[in-house]
């Protein structure tokens, strides 16, 4: 009876053993196995830091620039100083970059900022989500009537629009002059605030993007500052007709 | 004799283990929380065995119920996104850590006893 009892023990121990080593080793190798599949989100990972790491050398290496450009300045303004033609050449400089767009500008006109409707609240209203954010072919609208209004200088989230630049969708995101740019896009405007004001018009395009659920808020200012343009205009194909 | 079978039955499980198909990803959270009620159990019956009060019943029926109610526990915790089999896992390990102590203390005294014994026997011949 003893002897019974122990080879029942062992009998059931050892069929939960071989339960649990079973076990162990098929969510090892599954593992192993999801791991060798999810490993490109961890290459993914590594690009991202990578990225970064980057971004903040690329920052730096712009902070050294401008400082350099800001010496050049200074120094040709002291080169200038005394005859009258280089001043004149130096003011058709400045006149040509401040009109590309390669220069600070500030001046009277609006500030207008769109952004996505929150989600929570599209539930509730149970609007259409693709027509409640804000999309690369709005803002490429927006501008163009800013334009056809009198704009004189624009800039999304910071991005200085100029004669090259394009705006793109990627995917979630806008790409605005190669950088990205998110909601809430905050468009300032240099020019005569009362003709930009007819973006806002009934019927007009922001009022079509409002009805669908973006928010829009229209602001006039006084002094709006409007960085310079932070890429380089470089031409290859473009040379002057004789 | 015990120990035999414990050990037969981790290499065949091993064996089977290694020529099984993978399971799917989504599924190893389960298995993970029955691998740790399975080794409760197996730590549980040893501690049983020790004192001798082994109930086939009770150890395969113990395993069952709880490896599924914390799979379950599992389950409702990853729609609820609490992760709720934690709890379970605290009340496997610290179970584990019980039926070890018991199993500990019985070996140390075992020993202990024999120890005392073997000193006494001495004692007895010097005589």
């Amino acid at each position: 009876m003893k002897n019974n009892l122990k080879i029942q023990i062992g009998i059931a121990l050892g069929l939960m053993c071989l339960l649990l080593t079973g076990a162990i080793v098929v969510q090892l190798n599954t593992i192993k196995e999801a791991t060798r599949i999810v490993g490109t989100q961890y290459a993914e990972a590594g690009l991202k830091e990578e990225v970064i790491k980057w971004k903040e050398d690329y920052e730096r290496k712009y902070k050294e620039l401008e400082e350099k450009q800001e010496t050049l300045e200074t120094v040709r303004k002291d080169a200038t100083k005394d005859s009258g033609r280089t001043k004149q050449l130096q003011e058709d400089l400045d006149n040509t970059n401040r009109l590309l767009g390669l220069t600070e500008v500030t001046g009277s006109g609006l500030i207008l900022t769109l952004s996505d409707q929150d989600r929570m609240k599209l539930k509730e209203t149970g609007g259409d989500p693709t027509q409640a954010i804000v999309h690369a072919e709005d803002l490429i609208q927006i501008i163009n009537e800013l334009k056809n209004s009198g704009a004189e200088a624009i800039s999304i989230n910071g991005q200085r629009v100029i004669s090259t630049t394009a705006i793109t969708c990627s995917g979630t995101i806008i790409t605005i002059n190669g950088v990205k740019v998110n909601s809430p896009f905050e468009i300032r405007v240099i020019g005569n605030y009362f003709t930009l004001t007819a973006i806002a018009r009934p019927g007009g395009y922001l009022s079509l993007m409002e009805d669908g659920g973006v928010k829009a808020k229209l602001e006039k200012q006084n002094n709006i500052i409007i960085p310079k343009y932070s890429g380089t205009i470089t031409t290859k194909y473009m040379i002057h007709v004789k | 004799m015990i120990i035999l079978f414990i050990t037969i039955g981790c290499l065949v499980g091993v064996i089977l283990g290694v020529n099984a198909p993978t399971i799917s990803y989504m599924y190893t959270d389960y298995l993970a929380i029955s691998i740790i009620a399975a080794l409760d159990t197996v730590l549980g019956g040893i501690t049983a065995t020790l004192k001798n009060n082994f109930n086939f019943k009770i150890f395969v029926s113990g395993f069952f119920v709880n490896a599924i109610l914390s799979i379950l526990l599992t389950l409702l915790g990853n729609k609820l996104n609490v992760d709720i089999y934690l709890a379970a896992i605290v009340v496997f390990v610290g179970r584990m850590f019980n039926n070890l102590t018991i199993i500990r203390r019985f070996y140390v005294e075992k020993w202990e006893n024999f120890t005392k014994k073997e000193e006494t026997e001495r004692q007895k011949n010097k005589k």
